[in-house]
């Protein structure tokens, strides 16, 4: 089991309500099916479960939030574009 | 362009520190405003990838007002390296617009392509120091300037962790050469929820690396189990424990320190963000006389 894959399985957790419930389930068997060995699972058998709750819906919630982004980005693009027109009007006026 | 509403901390703060603002959509006209009392902005670096025309307007935007670049999106704090054409996107624009600094966060935001959708902890351990290490080398190496770390929220331990958090991002800034962006309400929430002392953390981490500063605020929410924890949403004005924490900051740090109020919704009026960056300058002045007491008078 390397570092890597460690880290796959809690994005896994973190992301998946499903294999959050397998885990919650039978938490040995889930990571052993991982092929974490026996430190790795035993460090998963003691997880944070009320933190994981919390940390997983915060993260569902930020993927959520991207959606409406887009039109963020829009007002972000049209600012910027008023900012660049008007600077250069402004430059435009100091060159005339 | 710190103004003359900033020019009573400044006067007392000879180590010439800097105050801004977050640079949002939403706050935009008001900074445009009131530059003069506003002495940077930070941007989202990953809002401007791929976007010619924002890049453009962002390029102006950069010619008025002092920029730094702040990543969102790297995960550079694992032990899977970061793909090079995702180091290589915040090179471009480095190269581009130039700003102060760029900075990310000691965090991993997917992996084996999931991608979790916001910062994570990874375990604390030797093997994401070294993965942090060698992603940090590299990203210094392609962008061609280091980039200042930031350290996360965090509502879970990390499992499979090894090191407490100070020692975790010691560890990383000492074998990568980064520097510290010290994100203070991160420190706060982080504080509360793992029952350490904010203040014992400072002093637990290297002041000679911390160049930059975060606040914000955030909120308690109700865990399933009827405890409370600090969510860091950004949302709420900055509560007294952090500037406390920045006057600590202040009094243990020899650097110029680049202080930025992130706020990312639940906008208030500008003046009551321009209030708070005053207090952070307030905040700094007072660390900064301690420092300058300390020095004067040794033991």
């Amino acid at each position: 089991m390397s570092a890597k894959q460690f880290e796959a399985f809690l994005a896994r957790l973190y992301v998946d309500a499903d294999s959050r419930a397998r885990f919650r389930a039978n938490p040995l068997a889930e990571a052993k099916n991982a092929g974490l060995s026996n430190a790795e699972s035993k460090a998963l058998e003691n997880i944070d479960w009320v933190g994981l709750k919390m940390a997983s819906q915060g993260f569902a919630n930020k993927r959520e939030l991207r959606r409406p982004r887009s039109w963020f980005s829009s007002l972000t693009d049209r600012l910027l574009r008023l900012i660049s027109f008007l600077s250069d009007r402004v430059r435009q006026g100091r060159g005339s | 362009m710190a103004g003359v509403a900033a020019a009573g901390a400044e006067t007392m703060n000879a180590i010439c520190d800097t105050v801004g603002i977050g640079w949002r959509p939403e706050l935009a006209a008001g900074i445009l405003d009131h530059h003069d009392r506003i002495d940077l902005v930070e941007v989202i670096a990953d809002d401007f990838f791929g976007e010619q025309r924002r890049l453009r307007a962002l390029k102006t935007l950069s010619a008025q007002v002092p920029v730094v670049l702040h990543g969102v999106g790297l995960g550079l704090a694992s032990a899977s390296a970061v793909e090079t054409w995702r180091i290589e996107r915040m090179a471009h624009l480095v190269e581009s617009i130039s700003p102060l600094s760029w900075s990310e966060h000691l965090a991993f935001v997917r992996a084996d392509g999931i991608e979790i959708g916001h910062l994570a902890a990874p375990p604390r351990s030797d093997a994401t120091v070294d993965g942090a290490a060698e992603n940090l080398l590299r990203a210094s190496r392609i962008v061609g300037v280091k980039p200042i770390m930031e350290n996360i929220a965090t509502l879970i331990e990390p499992p499979g962790s090894a090191l407490d958090e100070a020692s975790w991002i010691s560890k990383i800034l000492s074998a990568s050469d980064c520097d510290l962006l010290l994100d203070l309400h991160n420190v706060f929430a982080n504080g509360l929820n793992h029952g350490y002392d904010p203040k014992e953390f400072l002093r637990q981490i290297p002041a000679g690396r911390i160049r930059a500063i975060h606040i914000a605020g955030g909120k308690l929410i109700s865990a399933p189990d009827g405890t409370q924890r600090v969510l860091d949403d950004h949302l709420h004005d900055v509560p007294d424990p952090v500037f406390d924490l920045l006057e600590e900051a202040a009094a243990l740090s020899l650097n110029p320190l680049s202080v930025i109020l992130e706020r990312d919704g639940s906008y208030p009026s500008m003046e009551s963000l321009l209030a708070e960056v005053s207090q952070a300058r307030l905040a700094l002045a007072r660390g900064r006389a301690r420092e300058a007491e300390r020095i004067e008078v040794p033991g």
